[in-house]
């Protein structure tokens, strides 16, 4: 009950700035964006000329998974600074503006106001995703070649779950600071560590969240779920459970 | 019985004591004020009250209860500087907070609406908070602070911001609360704590300096002056003044005089001895009580 | 290549995408009482610089 009226107030801002039309738009463009112009780039090359005469342009057509898969290089990089930059304020926002204040004074649970805040925030992003790699999926069906329905939803739910995983972190690191700017920091400086980790102690860290994409990789080509795959969400998903837990932990707490 | 008991409470902030000691009790139906200079700690005394910040020392037991129940399902808070989702209506705050409060959807509506008008913002219900006025939005946090109807309502320097007329409003509008709830407000101006309260708590650097009724605090701290003038200056006047037993201190600007005294009545006759006898030329005989105030700047002139 | 040998039917729904994004962000700014800077530059940062220039708005413009 006073789970959901959070969760609706969330909803309503989101609604109110404009961010159920922004984000998706953003996802939906780094979804396909980069289909399009690997897709035309030896012919934009071959136009704008220049070229010595004889020249040959060999750029070789990605297969339709590696295609698919660029989707998912788009929002490893850019969809987490969007996610990080859209999420900086979730907490923070309130603590520093001084919200919380009338907010807080009444007699919420701050496990309702964490995971409730985490929830919209999950529901506006994971949407965003689906519409983005849905549409990533269609533009590498048509420009590439076929790859299942099937394929998408598992790595819909698959990255479902990294991406979970850094909204995670973005909303533990909301309870540390007040100020926007450095919860984007750290909690950049935050999955940028874990995948450092990852690749200097991946041969033994094999179910560290920072393999996911890799992982995701072989699966668009391959379509098994391997147990490693299987281990890393695991993992993941346990690790998400701790960052909510410590965050509720940490704002209940705080000396604000 | 109180209906919160405060005992021994302290506060440090990086080693710095902002609340030392603190130890009071607030009576149902009550009406307290929390006076004090900028400052003084008000501020942190209702922060810890309400939850904000934890004690270092010392604990807060609402209704013969530990703390161990939540004590913000009775308490209504209003910080200096309420700041509110702008975006949202007037209503649409109140409704929020409300069903925070664990009210239904309903109710809250019902009394968000009610609440609305009786602080005098009835008219800006559908309006965006964005477009509010520093009193509105006064009023608006007052209100927010009724929403769960709470036993006891706290506003930090309630009237501070306000204009005079609006300043009139809200304190109006305390003394009608005064009948459902208790309320602890902050000020530091003695004036609005005469006005509406019952009770003084007197703060200075974070220690509580005085306590008690209105009544109390005057007649505990209340010694004579009279103040005499006279159409001419007599000489050896002070020195005569002083001599008089009952005479404690004898202050003379000019023509005027002023005498402070433990007896009032004895000085009185003393001193009318000696002005029919000397013959001189009064032309005022006042007597002055002194006030609060005398007592508040005492206290933080110190 | 010339322009006929690109396929519209592809690149068109980015294009009309980006259009949407433009236009909320232009309505959002007129609509909305206060923005993080001027107005104006807002408006320069969206029409010129097509997709950041929209985000940028939305994330650091609007006063929250």
């Amino acid at each position: 009950m006073q789970w959901s009226v959070i969760f609706k107030k969330e909803m309503v801002e989101y609604v109110r700035n404009v961010k159920w039309i922004w984000v998706p738009i953003v996802f939906l463009i780094f979804g396909i964006m980069d289909l399009i112009t690997t897709y035309y780039l030896p012919k934009i090359i071959e136009s704008v000329g220049g070229m010595p005469e004889g020249a040959q342009v060999n750029i070789p057509t990605p297969a339709p998974e590696q295609a698919f898969f660029m989707s998912i290089g788009e929002y490893g990089t850019m969809g987490i600074l969007i996610i990080a930059l859209v999420s900086m304020g979730l907490i923070a926002g309130e603590l520093k503006s001084g919200v919380y204040e009338l907010v807080l004074s009444k007699p919420v649970k701050y496990s309702n106001y964490v995971t409730a805040k985490w929830a919209a925030l999950s529901t506006l992003i994971l949407t965003s995703l689906f519409i983005g790699l849905l549409a990533g999926w269609y533009y590498a069906n048509i420009l590439y070649g076929d790859v299942s329905f099937g394929t998408f939803i598992g790595t819909f739910l698959i990255y479902s779950i990294y991406i979970l995983f850094f909204i995670t972190i973005s909303v533990f690191v909301n309870t540390w600071f007040k100020r926007p700017g450095m919860v984007l920091f750290v909690s950049l400086l935050f999955i940028i560590l874990v995948n450092i980790i990852t690749s200097i102690f991946g041969h033994y860290l094999t179910w560290s969240p920072g393999h996911l994409s890799s992982y995701l990789n072989g699966y668009i080509h391959t379509g098994n779920v391997t147990g490693d795959l299987w281990g890393t969400l695991a993992t993941t998903l346990f690790l998400i459970v701790i960052l909510l837990f410590s965050a509720v932990t940490v704002l209940k707490n705080k000396e604000m | 019985m109180s209906l919160i008991a405060v005992n021994g409470l302290s506060k440090a902030f990086d080693g710095k004591q902002v609340v030392k000691d603190l130890t009071f009790q607030l009576e149902p139906g009550k009406c307290v004020a929390l006076l004090g200079p900028n400052g003084a700690g008000k501020t942190t005394t209702l922060r810890l009250l309400a939850g904000f910040t934890r004690p270092t020392e010392g604990n807060i037991t609402f209704d013969e209860q530990s703390l161990s129940t939540d004590i913000r399902n009775y308490v209504g808070y209003l910080p200096q500087f309420p700041v509110f989702h702008n975006w949202m209506t007037g209503m649409e705050f109140l409704i929020y907070v409300g069903q925070l409060s664990y009210l239904s959807k309903s109710e809250a509506t019902e009394r968000a609406s009610q609440l609305m008008d009786r602080v005098g913002i009835g008219d800006a219900k559908k309006q965006r908070i964005g477009k509010y006025s520093g009193g509105m939005r006064q009023r608006l946090g007052i209100a927010q602070a009724l929403m769960n109807k709470p036993k006891l309502i706290m506003l930090d320097e309630p009237v501070s911001a306000l204009d005079p007329i609006g300043r009139r409003e809200v304190l109006n509008l305390m003394n009608e609360l005064k009948k459902d709830a208790t309320i602890l407000f902050s000020t530091h101006i003695l004036n609005d704590a005469e006005e509406v309260s019952d009770e003084l708590l007197l703060l200075h650097r974070g220690e509580l300096v005085e306590q008690g009724s209105l009544d109390q605090l005057n007649n505990l701290h209340q010694t004579g002056k009279i103040e005499l003038t006279f159409s001419d200056n007599p000489d050896s006047l002070k020195e005569d003044l002083e001599k008089l037993s009952t005479v404690e201190h004898v202050d003379v600007h000019n023509r005027s005089v002023n005498i402070i005294t433990s007896d009032e009545d004895a000085t009185r006759k003393e001193l009318l001895q000696y002005v029919t006898a000397k013959d001189l030329p009064l032309t005022k005989y006042e007597v002055a009580k002194t006030t609060l105030e005398d007592l508040f700047m005492k206290v933080v002139s110190k | 290549m010339g322009l006929e040998d690109i396929n519209w039917a592809l690149i068109a729904p980015l294009i009309i995408v980006e259009m949407i994004l433009l236009a909320v962000a232009l309505i959002d700014l007129i609509r909305i009482e206060e923005t993080n800077g001027p107005k104006w530059v807002w408006a320069v940062i969206c029409i010129f610089i097509s997709l950041i220039g929209p985000v940028l708005y939305f994330i650091f413009g609007r006063r929250q």
